[in-house]
């Protein structure tokens, strides 16, 4: 149990230093103090770097698909708020995903393809989403063939590189204006049925 | 390392559409919805007989409903089973005295009201 508690510390201090430092400027020294154990301990738990690099990605993934699951639980517009909530908290804790996706490319191409399988899902779920709301009657007919595929792919660009863009214009990160973002693409498609459910549902939380 | 479960782009496509109709497909039920049930109390007015048969080992008691004035309007409903032809015979008998409206069997079919052809 406590090999577990200590794997998990390491593992947690490997994410600070990830995204303070990128994943090819750290060592395994730096990870050992900021754990607070010796590296010797550290070499109990994780053999290499590579091995650290792995779990955290485990844990990164598993988390993702924990978001991924949770589509459509409810066929309400919130459905989607409470997903960006949980999308939101996953990018500001792996910040380093970004800075580091050249490095995974190059190093680590097995994380890499789970990743773009990933996203791929991610992308997929939005214009479904799209679909759906489109099919409930919240969202107007598409104006022209292809505008709601550009729309997702405009959702999915400002949920995965929101983040990083508040904190290169040392912007605060907070989950409401990451959601307003979100929104913001979505609500000159409403239909006056998709508003309201919107202004009831979602406007309260979002504080528009 | 573990194996990770991959799905094809394709088939999560449909299974994100599936769980999307799932909203449309999945409604509150109405009231009609339960007529099914409402419509069994004719079998309260009706005229019952048992039916004892040998089915894999054992001997099944069916119950054998037909309404008295509509007797075309008829239903077969196995109620249990039993290892012991005796034994059976009593369960079905009190089975069906329990079933039937009119307890002591008074209530009687009158084969006119089948409306049979002969030809």
């Amino acid at each position: 149990m406590n090999s577990l508690t200590t794997k998990q510390k390491i593992l947690e201090a490997s994410i600070r230093l990830f995204n303070w430092n990128d994943v090819a400027n750290v060592r395994l020294q730096q990870i050992a103090d900021e754990t607070g154990i010796s590296v010797g301990n550290l070499a109990y738990h994780f053999k290499n770097k590579e091995a650290i690099v792995n779990a955290v990605y485990e844990n990164l993934f598993e988390e993702f698909s924990l978001i991924l699951s949770a589509y459509l639980l409810s066929p309400k517009l919130s459905d989607f708020d409470v997903q960006m909530e949980q999308y939101h908290r996953f990018f500001a804790k792996y910040k380093f995903y970004l800075i580091d996706l050249f490095e995974i490319e190059r190093s680590y191409p097995h994380i890499m393809r789970r990743w773009q399988d990933s996203v791929s899902k991610m992308m997929m779920q939005i214009r479904k989403r799209l679909d759906y709301y489109l099919q409930r009657g919240m969202l107007l007919p598409e104006p022209a063939p292809g505008v709601y595929d550009s729309l997702a792919n405009t959702i999915w660009m400002t949920i995965v590189f929101w983040v990083p863009q508040q904190v290169l214009k040392e912007k605060p990160i907070e989950e409401v204006y990451f959601k307003q973002s979100v929104w913001s693409h979505i609500r000159p498609y409403f239909t006056p049925k998709g508003l309201d459910e919107f202004t009831h549902d979602v406007h309260p939380i979002t504080q528009f | 390392m573990k194996r990770v479960f991959t799905m094809s782009t394709d088939l999560y496509s449909r299974m994100l559409d599936g769980l999307s109709n799932l909203f449309f497909t999945e409604k509150l039920g109405v009231d009609a919805d339960m007529n099914f049930y409402r419509n069994d109390f004719w079998l309260s007015d009706s005229a019952v007989i048992e039916s004892l048969q040998l089915r894999k080992g054992a001997w099944e008691i069916n119950l054998l409903f037909a309404h008295h004035k509509t007797p075309l309007k008829f239903l077969s409903r196995r109620i249990t089973s039993h290892s012991c032809p005796k034994r059976a015979r009593t369960m079905a008998f009190y089975m069906r005295r329990q079933a039937a409206k009119d307890q002591r069997g008074t209530l009687t079919l009158d084969l006119n009201d089948l409306n049979l052809t002969l030809n």
